[in-house]
């Protein structure tokens, strides 16, 4: 299944927010949506859903527009929020028979879930009761519950402890292996890093960056080199051939950034610095998400 | 479709587990049975207690000029005043002034001729009518008095003040003094529950926003099932509530039939014709709907609870004095006045006008039909504006939006 969005324009009275955001994702990958606060990641994700109609442009899946009552979205807002005041299997079960499922599916995929989360103890107890993170794993349930074949997660690690975190990372792994759509936006850069494929970066209602991750980062001109030495590094610091190159600087005790004339001299120079002196590591520098992140979206358009 | 019976099960439960919901609608029914049982829990009382009347009759004191003239009006009064026990007291004005101030005595007569006196009381009630009665009393006395003097006979003269004229009622319309008191029931449960359904179905609709359930529920379910669930869910809600209070009143009150015979009030409150009835459920129900869809619009535009009353204000205020004018106008007595008719078409104040107008005089069916088909026809405007605020309203955060802006975005 490939989920497209093509050319969408959304206006708020006289706000523009989306002018002209074409995405593509496909089953069993995960896509990263990014974009400062207020880039319109919402609004995209809420056309998506068919909570409002987009000024103009189209959401397609494979190739048609999406029949709303055949593919299935899973949904976890970044604005967390349920009944407080109801015990959580009744409000689950309200959701999924909402999302369309039957009473008795319902409850048996509940339940397999609130096991799979480690859950099960609070099926019957009040949302209230619940700590943050446990109240965020319930919400998760409402995204997952009805077997969407979309599922579109908001920050999902926001507020879940480094167990918790494991256990959410292992269930998006499954979902991603299940062939599903995972669209994930978030503000954790290594997150993104971890899962993401295919990542777009929104300012100002455009896309300003879109594509595989891993062909963005080879994109980058490959002339800086990250050098560790235990013990040699103010000697390379003071080298001659190291001094000739475009710049040096340390980043801390035993490492140092060398950026190259030319990404032609890499070779010559890793051969010179292995020979010469003692190198723990030695290796291209790629940028990271978070780099590149600020690098689109640190104006505001 | 689907959705809505979702939706609507899922409020449903919400108002009948909700523990104020059953408990004030138990409370209400144990009401209704300790008024209607009274009479029996009364007589039960009663009979153990000795009869001791008499002696604890209030006092009321004579006092004239001349002993005979004191003695004559307290042998008029006697009959008049059975309620109490009637004293001539020969000290005068004094004596009975000092005697009600000590609450020896509840009321006293003083005559300074036969046609006039001063009433003297502690407490003037609301409902004191001995003047009434003694002007009544002395005005016999004076009549048959002065024929007597000259020369008509006391037979004769007792024959002529005593005439009595008969007369029939013969009714063609409605009795206004029997319809009263349901009418009244019946509007005041109407505004009851409009008012107070209506302000749950708004408050439930900010309760989802300020929570953020409203963000998943969006992406969910339809606004509109989700606004028509809520409303259905609460106007179900309310029936039942007024079917179990006026439904249990009912079982009682032909369990203890005999005890009521004599209270023409009560007899006509549960006497009320079946038709009328009906025309209460249909008002009741288009009423209900029509204040029920702009109070979920409104609690839509609002983003915390705190801020609900100030909003729903206006629908609050419009319903009140839809109100007031029924009222008014049933307590003057003319329901057919130039405002109760124009009311009875304007569909905000229809399900109470109209309604009243049948329940108290002849309305023709034609306007009745108007008045429906105008009613139903707003009901669904207001239903589709209701649902498009809804749309807009319950995305929007933060400051609660001009009605301008609102009205632009749909």
């Amino acid at each position: 299944m490939e989920l497209e969005l093509k050319n969408i324009y959304k206006n708020f009275g006289e706000k523009q927010v989306l002018t002209g955001i074409s995405l593509n994702a496909k089953s069993g990958e995960a896509f990263g949506l990014l974009g400062r606060n207020g880039a319109g990641k919402t609004t995209t994700i809420r056309i998506l859903m068919n909570v409002f109609p987009a000024n103009a442009g189209e959401v397609l899946v494979d190739g048609k527009p999406i029949n709303y009552n055949k593919i299935g979205i899973g949904y976890l807002p970044e604005e967390r929020g349920l009944y407080p005041k109801k015990p959580i299997i009744d409000q689950l079960i309200y959701f999924a028979q909402l999302k369309g499922m039957k009473y008795a599916p319902a409850v048996k995929s509940i339940d397999k879930w609130l096991e799979r989360l480690g859950m099960s103890e609070y099926r019957n107890k009040r949302l209230d009761t619940l700590s943050k993170g446990n109240q965020q794993k319930i919400q998760l349930i409402t995204a997952l519950a009805h077997n969407p074949d979309i599922v579109i997660l908001d920050e999902p690690f926001s507020g879940l402890d480094p167990v918790n975190a494991q256990l959410l990372k292992d269930v998006v792994k499954e979902e991603i292996n299940r062939g599903k759509i995972v669209l994930f936006s978030s503000h954790q850069m290594n997150y993104i890093e971890e899962f993401c494929d295919n990542i777009a970066i929104l300012n100002g209602g455009k896309v300003v960056l879109q594509g595989n991750l891993h062909n963005i980062k080879r994109n980058y001109t490959r002339d800086k080199l990250i050098v560790k030495s235990l013990t040699d590094i103010e000697k390379i610091l003071t080298n001659q051939g190291v001094k000739s190159e475009k710049s040096v600087k340390r980043l801390d005790s035993d490492t140092l950034i060398l950026e190259l004339n030319s990404p032609d001299n890499k070779q010559n120079v890793m051969k010179m610095l292995t020979e010469q002196f003692d190198i723990d590591e030695i290796k291209v520098f790629e940028p990271s998400l978070n780099d590149i992140f600020v690098e689109y979206a640190g104006k505001q358009v | 479709m689907n959705q809505f019976g979702t939706i609507l099960k899922f409020e449903l439960k919400n108002y009948f587990k909700n523990k104020v919901f059953v408990g004030v609608t138990l409370f209400i029914v144990a009401v209704i049975a300790v008024v209607i049982f009274f009479p029996k829990i009364a007589a039960s009382f009663e009979s153990d207690s000795t009869d001791t009347s008499g002696e604890s009759l209030p006092v009321m004191l004579i006092a004239a000029d001349s002993e005979d003239e004191a003695q004559q009006i307290k042998e008029a009064f006697a009959s008049a005043f059975e309620d109490y026990n009637i004293q001539v007291t020969a000290k005068g004005v004094e004596d009975i002034k000092a005697k009600i101030t000590d609450e020896e005595a509840e009321c006293g007569f003083y005559f300074e001729s036969p046609v006039s006196y001063t009433y003297y009381v502690n407490d003037l009630s609301l409902y004191d009518e001995n003047t009434t009665i003694a002007d009544q009393v002395l005005q016999n006395v004076y009549r048959l008095n002065t024929m007597m003097q000259n020369g008509i006979s006391a037979e004769k003269a007792g024959e002529i003040l005593s005439a009595q004229i008969n007369h029939n009622v013969e009714n063609l319309g409605k009795n206004q003094m029997q319809n009263f008191f349901y009418t009244y029931i019946m509007i005041f449960a109407l505004y009851m529950v409009i008012l107070l359904y209506g302000q749950l179905v708004a408050t439930s609709v900010a309760t989802e926003k300020s929570s953020r359930a409203m963000e998943l529920l969006i992406t969910s379910a339809k606004p509109t099932s989700m606004m028509f669930g809520k409303v259905m869910a609460a106007c179900i809600a309310g029936l039942t509530q007024l079917t179990c209070i006026f439904g249990s009143a009912f079982l009682l009150f032909n369990i203890n039939k005999g005890d009521w015979q004599d209270n023409q009030i009560v007899n006509s409150i549960f006497n009320m014709p079946l038709n009328l009835l009906i025309y209460m459920l249909l008002f009741f129900v288009l009423g209900f709907f029509i204040y029920a869809f702009l109070f979920g619009a409104v609690g839509s535009t609002v983003s915390k609870v705190e801020d609900i009353n100030t909003a729903v204000m206006p629908i609050t205020m419009l319903f009140i004095v839809a109100f007031m004018v029924v009222i008014f106008s049933m307590s003057s007595g003319n329901v057919d006045n130039i405002l109760m008719i124009v009311c009875s078409y304007i569909p905000f104040t229809s399900p109470m006008a109209m309604f009243t107008r049948i329940a108290m005089s002849t309305v023709p069916i034609y306007e009745i039909i108007i008045s429906t088909v105008i009613l139903v026809a707003s009901l669904f405007g207001v239903g589709i504006l209701s649902a498009k605020i809804y749309r807009v309203g319950v995305l929007l955060y933060g400051t609660k939006p001009k009605i301008g802006s609102i009205i632009k975005s749909i």
